[in-house]
């Protein structure tokens, strides 16, 4: 699959998972490498990238043990965005179903 | 080891010249996932293969970063390099008649750039070329060593190796090299061509030290010993060189019989073994370019250039292609090249400001 296509799916998939719940990096790669097939090396370069066109914001908080913990936080921008994306994904997605013959909710 | 992925993510964030802003808050960030990683059982190999290498994360990352400007006294030597060169070239020049070897001056401007902007270990690999140029055109001009003296350019990949390659495989890694020095000494000096070719064995026989498995590297290095033995005592007490070379069957026969006749340094890719081998091949042309160029047209005093290839291909192979790497030495040929063979080093110097100008529009 093309990478730029793969990155498209992947930065939609990040952006859903911390839109349900505020998570620290390593939290985003383990979520996200449990469901999918991913190059986990790319994650934390887009969370740094959304995190820069102001989609997440962080904040630190303290942990029992070890280091604080850098948070990613959805801002408003950033649903936006995501609401954006998962309609085009759904029209796409809808589209390759019937070009397929299948229906979308039979996957 | 998180120390170590650390500091070289550093390094190659400082080469992307990253701000001091971003290197700190990247290097946090992986701190922590490292740290976290570990926490969840992973283990350092496994972190490293999640994270990527260094390079793989500071690539991902390459279109986050702001790039820090640097106006310090480094870059401001680096640009003034080119007219200090220039007006001491035509003092030189017109004081003492001196535009040739007065034209080395200009080595000076790549040479400068290297020292003041690359790190440590990649100055020195870098600065070869031209170091070894100096000494070869010193060799040739002051002492009409043009011949022995281009044995100077094996230094490039000979350093180049030692700076990168771990302490124990050093020793097969310049083994060709140490070869092919002491085969063109033997042959030269003592008009030993046959048997000095046999100097060549050391690169398997030292390859084969790399084997854990004791019998099995004793059984070899025997059997080298036992072929060279017998090689040296047919041709020299029989007078009989071609039987001498049935000895060799034996350690070939021990690969047959081992199932290993390829001997492989290390675990190295497909990808990685192909490179390997161009540059391997590259040596041998560039040497045999030269030794060609030398006896059939008598010129061991340009020749020489056909060994900047080696780098050239180096920095193809194994570098990103950037035209600005491969000047300094396309800028090299062009000087000489136009100066020796047209007697314009008055004029060829002007190939080094393609140095600058290529590095400019490429990094603009």
């Amino acid at each position: 699959m093309n990478t730029q296509f793969k990155k498209g799916i992947l930065e939609m998939c990040i952006l859903s998972i911390i839109s349900k719940k505020d998570m620290y990096g390593f939290e985003v790669i383990d979520s996200l490498s449990k469901e999918i097939d991913v190059n986990e090396n790319t994650v934390y370069p887009i969370l740094r990238r959304l995190t820069g066109q102001g989609l997440f914001e962080t904040y630190i908080e303290q942990t029992n043990v070890g280091a604080p913990r850098k948070y990613y936080r959805m801002t408003e921008h950033g649903k936006k965005k995501l609401y954006e994306y998962e309609s085009e994904w759904r029209s796409f997605l809808g589209g390759v179903f019937r070009l397929l013959g299948g229906n979308i909710n039979e996957s | 080891m998180k120390a170590k992925y650390l500091n070289e993510l550093k390094d190659v964030l400082n080469d992307y010249r990253a701000s001091q802003k971003d290197m700190q808050e990247i290097i946090s960030d992986y701190d922590q996932l490292y740290e976290d990683a570990l926490a969840s059982g992973k283990t350092d190999d496994e972190v490293w293969q999640m994270l990527g290498t260094p390079r793989e994360a500071a690539d991902e990352l390459i279109d986050t970063l702001q790039r820090r400007k640097e106006k310090n006294i480094k870059t401001k030597i680096i640009t003034v390099m080119p007219f200090i060169s220039l007006i001491v070239f035509f003092v030189l020049g017109f004081y003492k008649d001196m535009w040739h070897p007065g034209w080395l001056v200009f080595l000076s401007i790549p040479m400068t750039a290297i020292l003041l902007q690359a790190r440590l270990k990649d100055g020195i690999v870098a600065l070869m070329p031209f170091l070894s140029i100096i000494v070869f055109l010193i060799l040739g001009w002051g002492f009409n060593l043009w011949h022995v003296g281009w044995m100077v350019f094996l230094s490039i990949p000979v350093v180049a190796i030692l700076l990168n390659t771990k302490l124990k495989d050093i020793p097969v890694a310049i083994s060709p090299f140490v070869a092919v020095v002491a085969f063109i000494i033997l042959g030269f000096q003592y008009n030993l061509w046959n048997p000095g070719w046999l100097v060549f064995l050391i690169i398997p026989m030292l390859g084969i030290l790399h084997e854990k498995n004791i019998m099995k590297l004793i059984v070899y290095e025997l059997s080298f010993a036992l072929a060279i033995g017998f090689y040296l005592y047919m041709g020299y007490v029989e007078g009989s060189w071609e039987y001498g070379g049935i000895g060799f069957l034996l350690p070939v026969s021990m690969g047959l019989i081992f199932g290993d006749v390829k001997f492989q340094i290390g675990n190295i890719s497909v990808e990685e073994r192909k490179k390997a081998i161009t540059m391997i091949g590259v040596v041998i042309i560039a040497i045999g370019l030269f030794l060609a160029l030398g006896f059939g047209l008598s010129g061991w005093a340009w020749a020489w250039q056909v060994f900047l290839l080696i780098p050239v291909v180096a920095i193809i192979l194994f570098d990103k292609v950037r035209l600005t790497a491969l000047m300094p030495f396309l800028a090299v040929i062009i000087f000489f090249s136009v100066g020796y063979f047209f007697d314009m080093f008055h004029i060829s110097w002007l190939a080094f400001l393609l140095i600058p100008i290529t590095a400019i529009i490429e990094n603009a």
